[in-house]
């Protein structure tokens, strides 16, 4: 049995190190684990998404078709992109952010409108969160990451303080305090 | 579940490398697990150029202490730094993504005529799907074309036992060894058991022109010897115990794979029968003969071209592959399974109805405070004819700009337009041409080209957009990085491009957007070679950051004008309270380079807190 998790998000919004923080988790806690970023063109403001599977017997790094069972959305658009590759009535945890692409910037297409909704029409369980107001009051917008790792772990089968040691191994030293709050910050959000 | 009891540390954890715990297991990329190998198997020397996906071998060689790594000015010089490793007895490795193998063919063609000394690796990484590349060339080719040995490992785990298993066939049949990656590989963590480093024999080079000088009478014997090595590997592979034979029992068909598509395949449990090669080149086609007498089908299962299939072919074996997978793209599992359904191997699923909604597409674009930006409005304001070159300004092709005509690879621009101008002359065609290269690419391949155009009687203007890093692959240093890096020492490219006898040389700063536009436009109109250089660095790699624009909305005409220049921070919106729309500046995103408001006609864009006042 193997859990899948996708990332979606924007270049730039730190996604490699999100990927690296939940793959790491998952390894901590006993199970084989595959991981895999797009890397390269996409970074300079593009579509990037991560993958983090883990189980008892890992092969794949991708997520095969309609079989993601969480989608962390660090953007509305990215997430909604990737509706085709959820399990029906899969969880997504959604940062109320947009970010517009290029196509909208130079008004040749609309940014969609309620994606929340969409994504609920879709079938798929949304928990919307506005990550960026927590970070913001935490003193730090870059914290939005670690915010949504706090909501997304009240559903995954991993102590807190595994997640707590990651975050310590992984974030730059002066930020391990800001980093364990924004965490504690999503969890109780959820 | 499989549960690792050891202490479990993170990739980024230094401690790890030091491989004081034995059988440490830790989570790595393809591409750090190929350093780790490396570091193992008591590697010395290694070099490499950055290029997706294989830059992260590089920056994870570095870590080691007791590896001399270096990057390289181009992929050539990186192979050749390896090739004097290896001379010197040296465990040596070069890596590089898939078209930074064609730059370095020179050295390594009569290279591998020589009968290897320290073992030798290259690490190349090919891109399925070409999802940061220019071409989608399926390297495996080139073990054919040199006589040397392919290997192709399927994870992490893989990819760290095969650089030592390929340093240890170097030595033994005396080749280079080919270690092919692709981009999933590369950046796709697994688990991998980590082992200590094995001390590297102590060695240095041993003059004998015999064998290291290429050249008639001793080139020729090399011919043969180069033959019988490939042979006799190919005869013995099996005791290399890389292979993996999974008989399910079933004879209907036996799948022969490699690679990820081995993963790909595993993911979709067909109960089929599963050879997995772990060396492609030479294959085992005797102990392949014998397996596949006892199956009614094979079925080759690899990414991009009929490389093992045609080998199989070749050999007198009736195998399929081609017919039923892509020729192009990864093989991912969906893949897979839509070809076994092809080939009447797994039963056809209904079609999932797939009602994905049509998503706007997100190109990369280039960065907030990019200063190729203000070069590339300043182009499509001229409708200029641009011959590009590679590097973040490709991204100059892209909508709204559109500016770049051409787009080949390292270099290139400078013969391109050169023959474009040749052409255009005996047409009678009058054109100024332009074409634009950026640091890296010119210390990479540029200089034999300038050195090339340097007395063009042609009206060709060339712009050097010298950012001060190799920005699309990370940020690494250039000649022109020096104080902005841990270096001193910078190289001026405008003394260069002077001391090849390039007199018209104007270096320009394009962040003052009307004097910019003043040289380019002057340099176009001037017959022979000119040559403007712009300099301000890489935004996003030295974390450049002024005081963030805003629009007075009291002032804006809704023109547009601003975003024509196209930056990620500035879009149309409706105000509160108003009906029309006006430009916004996100001020989160803005980094304060003020170009849009020096095209903005009614200065509505206004700096937020003037400079020194913050």
């Amino acid at each position: 049995m193997t859990t899948n998790i996708l990332i979606a998000g924007v270049g730039g919004q730190g996604l490699v190190l999100t990927t690296r923080v939940i793959g790491t988790v998952a390894f901590s806690s006993g199970f084989d684990v595959k991981t895999s970023d797009v890397i390269g063109l996409s970074q300079r403001g593009g579509m990037i998404w991560g993958s983090v599977r883990f189980g008892s017997d890992v092969h794949s790094p991708l997520i095969p078709m309609g079989q993601g069972d969480f989608l962390l959305g660090l953007e509305e658009l990215e997430a909604l992109r990737w509706v085709a590759l959820m399990k029906p009535a899969s969880t997504v945890v959604l940062s109320q952010e947009t970010i517009f692409p290029n196509r909208v910037l130079i008004e040749k297409e609309p940014y969609p409108t309620d994606i929340p909704s969409t994504l609920a029409a879709a079938g798929l369980r949304v928990v919307s969160v506005d990550a960026r107001s927590v970070a913001q009051r935490l003193g730090n917008l870059r914290l939005a990451n670690t915010v949504l790792l706090g909501v997304l772990s009240t559903y995954l089968p991993f102590p807190a303080a595994t997640w707590l040691q990651v975050l310590e191994d992984n974030v730059p030293k002066h930020t391990v305090e800001l980093n364990h709050a924004a965490f504690q910050a999503g969890a109780s959000v959820a | 579940m499989t549960k690792y009891l050891s202490k479990q540390l993170s990739d980024r954890d230094p401690h790890y490398k030091e491989a004081k715990i034995l059988r440490e297991r830790v989570l790595l990329t393809g591409n750090q697990a190929i350093a780790r190998g490396f570091w193992e198997a008591g590697g010395v020397v290694a070099s490499s150029y950055p290029g997706s996906p294989t830059v992260e071998i590089m920056e994870s060689l570095m870590d080691y202490a007791e590896i001399n790594a270096q990057w390289a000015m181009n992929e050539k010089v990186a192979l050749e730094i390896a090739i004097g490793g290896s001379f010197a007895g040296a465990r040596s490795l070069a890596s590089m993504k898939h078209v930074g193998i064609n730059i370095a063919a020179d050295p390594f063609m009569t290279f591998t005529q020589i009968r290897t000394n320290g073992g030798f690796v290259l690490v190349v990484g090919d891109d399925p799907g070409l999802s940061s590349s220019q071409n989608e060339q399926d390297s495996r080719f080139f073990a054919q074309f040199a006589n040397c040995a392919l290997l192709e490992p399927s994870n992490a785990q893989e990819a760290k036992d095969y650089v030592g298993v390929g340093l240890k066939i170097s030595e033994e049949y005396g080749m280079p060894v080919i270690l092919r990656l692709t981009s999933t590989l590369c950046h796709s963590r697994g688990v991998v058991e980590l082992k200590e480093r094995t001390a590297p024999a102590e060695a240095s080079f041993v003059p004998d022109q015999a064998r290291y000088c290429m050249l008639p009478p001793y080139a020729n014997a090399q011919q043969y010897f180069m033959r019988e090595r490939v042979i006799k590997l190919a005869s013995e592979a099996a005791s290399l115990d890389l292979d993996i034979y999974e008989d399910t029992g079933r004879r209907d068909a036996l799948l022969i794979t490699s690679g990820l598509p081995y993963q790909y395949l595993k993911e979709l449990e067909t109960g089929l029968s599963i050879y997995k090669l772990g060396l492609c080149y030479p294959l085992p086609i005797a102990k392949l003969k014998e397996l596949a007498a006892a199956y009614s089908r094979v079925i080759i299962i690899e990414e991009l071209m009929p490389f093992i299939e045609v080998q199989l072919l070749a050999a007198g074996m009736a195998v399929g592959g081609k017919e039923y997978f892509s020729f192009t793209g990864e093989l991912t599992t969906d893949r897979i399974k839509e070809g076994l359904e092809k080939a009447g191997l797994l039963a056809q699923e209904a079609a999932a109805a797939t009602s994905a909604p049509a998503v706007v597409k997100r190109s990369p674009m280039l960065c907030a405070g990019c200063p190729h930006r203000p070069v590339f409005h300043i182009l499509q304001k001229a409708k200029a004819l641009v011959v590009g070159d590679i590097g973040c300004y490709s991204l100059g092709i892209l909508e709204p700009f559109e500016v770049l005509k051409t787009n080949l690879s390292m270099g290139a621009s400078l013969g391109i337009i050169q023959g474009m101008a040749m052409a255009h002359q005996t047409a009678n065609k009058v054109q100024p041409l332009v074409s634009v290269i950026g640091d890296g690419t010119f210390f990479h391949s540029g200089l034999s080209g300038f050195a090339d155009i340097a007395k063009t009687k042609h009206n060709i203007t060339v712009i050097v957009l010298d950012n001060r890093t190799t920005a699309m692959t990370g940020g690494q240093p250039t000649p022109t990085t020096g104080e902005l890096g841990t270096q001193t020492h910078t190289v001026s490219i405008a003394d260069v491009l002077k001391s090849f006898g390039i007199t018209d040389v104007t270096v320009a700063d394009q962040f003052d957007y009307s004097s910019t536009k003043t040289v380019i436009l002057g340099a176009m109109k001037r017959e022979g070679l000119s040559l403007v250089i712009v300099t301000r660095p890489c935004a996003l790699n030295f974390r450049i950051k002024e005081p963030h624009f805003y629009v007075d909305r009291e002032v804006c005409i809704s023109c547009r004008a601003c975003i024509g220049v196209n930056c990620p921070p500035i879009s149309m919106q409706v105000y509160e309270g108003q009906s029309k729309k006006n430009s916004y500046i996100n001020p989160e995103m803005c980094v304060g380079c003020s170009v849009c408001s020096q095209v903005c006609p009614v200065k509505a864009i206004k700096r937020s807190v003037a400079r020194g006042e913050e």
